[in-house]
């Protein structure tokens, strides 16, 4: 049961088999070196889903399957509800007033919606990284990364909380960058490492599923091509979604894409097409994804 | 907003497409004078086309230059990529059908101003070439109307150039033990080949034909595992 998760250091026996509270160590206790290697990620299915802005509804009817361990780009033009979508995914689309959500949403079969489970510990398991690089700007780096844990466990030492700091650096590739400056504020970073350090902080409480809004938008090429290749190392450890608006992202850094969109404005968006990135940009099933993706349209 | 956009673009990709496929209406030219060289044994006309070889050759350089510029400056997608690679491969087809040529004629002057030694052998090559430019014709048009159906149609176009390209065969075989004859003979299937080549060529085209419509490729025939 999700609602268990924020009990994740006293894990206890359920009957049904594992659930997510169990399935792994807390992040507290977590002080292993930097893991490398890959772990099996968690699915993501949405049955029949709609989301509404009070009366408008933003997205229609997506049924859909996000596989784990890999990148899944959500393509389509502005107002299609792609990010709409995506905040569904972690119940941060209800944390606007008025909004409300329709059918399922499971991570490895288990209702993310359902009345018992703790909206906050789905936003814990299911990270997310904004398109603005949003560092707590006078907060240390260290800081930064260990904001999450502070807020979820009940006590850590020192010891530990510097393992997983150390951790979740490397995983965002920013260790070596600023391992002699970790007290120095967030905001002292450049966009990229900034970006990076909200990587590693959304990393830092060993998230199922990484949510990535427009992550490279506010970048430069060069820090956008660090990103991306972060992206592709972290896959081997976390179901990762990414909205892009940028199409050679989207085929560069997913393995599976999914392309949104509205027959006209103040109309739902609603799911076209998914399928394997190299088909989508080579040879999409539909017309509609065709004209998106060849730049015909949007 | 514009319904289409990228509305520059499509016309240079539609402007490189009529550009490329213009280069078969080069070959084609060039062919129909190796045919003439070879039924007139005309060294000078032999000579203007292995000279004229360098429009084909440039027309190739211009337009493979064009769409390398395409790929790196617009990044096309989905069909607009598909069209892009399968015009790099009718090029490179064009050039070799237009080298083929060369081929060709570069063999008239070996059997110099002398009458052909066989009749017959000169009516199968002549026949080989116009049913070879039937192919070029059909290649092209099955690429600007994407048919499918007229692009493998060219494989039993092709079986009868393969046909007379064995003709050819048996017949300088039987041309007896004349080493004047044989020597004109050699040059002779020398030619045949050479337009044999030039006909599978427009096949692969018609193979591009297949891969821009339907995003997949395969050979209509496989020469290394004939059915």
């Amino acid at each position: 049961m999700l609602g268990a998760a924020t009990k994740r250091s006293q894990p206890q026996e359920q009957p049904g088999g594992d659930t997510m509270a169990e399935s792994r160590p807390t992040t507290a206790t977590s002080t292993e070196p930097a893991a490398t290697s890959g772990r099996p990620a968690k699915t993501i299915e949405t049955r029949g889903v709609n989301l509404f802005y009070g009366d408008f509804q933003a997205v229609e009817e997506v049924t859909t399957t996000i596989e784990p361990n890999k990148v899944t780009a959500l393509i389509g033009s502005s107002g299609c509800g792609k990010t709409t979508f995506l905040r569904s995914l972690n119940r941060m689309h209800e944390l606007t007033p008025g909004a409300r959500v329709e059918g399922t949403v499971t991570l490895d079969g288990e209702d993310i919606y359902d009345s018992r489970v703790d909206p906050v510990a789905v936003r814990r398991l299911i990270g997310m990284v904004f398109q603005q690089p949003n560092p707590f700007p006078t907060m240390s780096i260290y800081d930064n990364v260990a904001a999450g844990l502070t807020l979820n466990a009940k006590k850590i030492s020192k010891a530990q909380k510097d393992g997983v700091v150390e951790r979740s650096l490397r995983g965002a590739h920013l260790w070596e960058e600023v391992k002699d400056r970790l007290d120095k504020p967030g905001g002292s970073l450049s966009g990229g490492q900034q970006q990076r350090l909200c990587i590693a902080r959304a990393i830092a409480v060993e998230p199922e599923v990484l949510l990535m809004d427009e992550p490279c938008s506010a970048l430069d090429p060069v820090a956008t091509l660090a990103v991306e290749d972060l992206i592709g190392e972290l896959k081997s450890r976390y179901t990762i979604v990414i909205v892009t608006h940028n199409m050679q992202q989207a085929a560069r850094a997913s393995d599976v894409t999914a392309f949104f969109n509205l027959d006209a404005t103040g109309k739902p968006g609603h799911l076209v097409e998914t399928g394997p990135t190299q088909e989508i940009f080579t040879n999409p099933n539909k017309k509609e994804t065709e004209d998106y993706v060849s730049g015909r349209f949007g | 907003m514009p319904e289409v956009a990228r509305a520059e673009y499509l016309e240079e990709l539609a402007n490189l497409e009529a550009s490329a496929l213009g280069g078969l209406d080069l070959v084609n030219i060039a062919l129909g004078r190796t045919l003439e060289a070879v039924e007139r044994q005309d060294v000078e006309l032999a000579q203007v086309v292995v000279a004229d070889d360098d429009r084909i050759d440039g027309r190739y350089l211009e337009v493979h230059q064009a769409l390398i510029t395409l790929l790196a400056t617009q990044s096309p997608v989905a069909t607009d990529l598909r069209l892009i690679s399968s015009l790099l491969h009718v090029l490179k087809n064009i050039e070799r059908m237009g080298d083929q040529c060369v081929n060709v004629c570069k063999v008239i002057p070996i059997s110099g101003n002398e009458p052909p030694a066989d009749e017959e052998m000169v009516r199968l090559i002549l026949t080989m070439g116009r049913q070879t430019k039937t192919l070029i014709m059909q290649a092209k048009r099955a690429f600007e109307e994407r048919d499918v159906e007229m692009a493998q149609d060219l494989v039993r176009q092709d079986d009868v150039v393969d046909n007379l390209n064995r003709d050819c065969f048996r017949l300088a075989l039987e041309l007896g033990d004349d080493a004047d004859k044989r020597e004109w003979a050699m040059t002779m299937l020398l030619a045949a080949r050479a337009l044999e080549r030039t006909a599978d060529n427009a096949v692969d085209i018609g193979e591009q034909v297949a891969f821009v419509v339907t995003g997949l490729f395969r050979e209509f025939e496989d020469a290394s595992h004939p059915s």
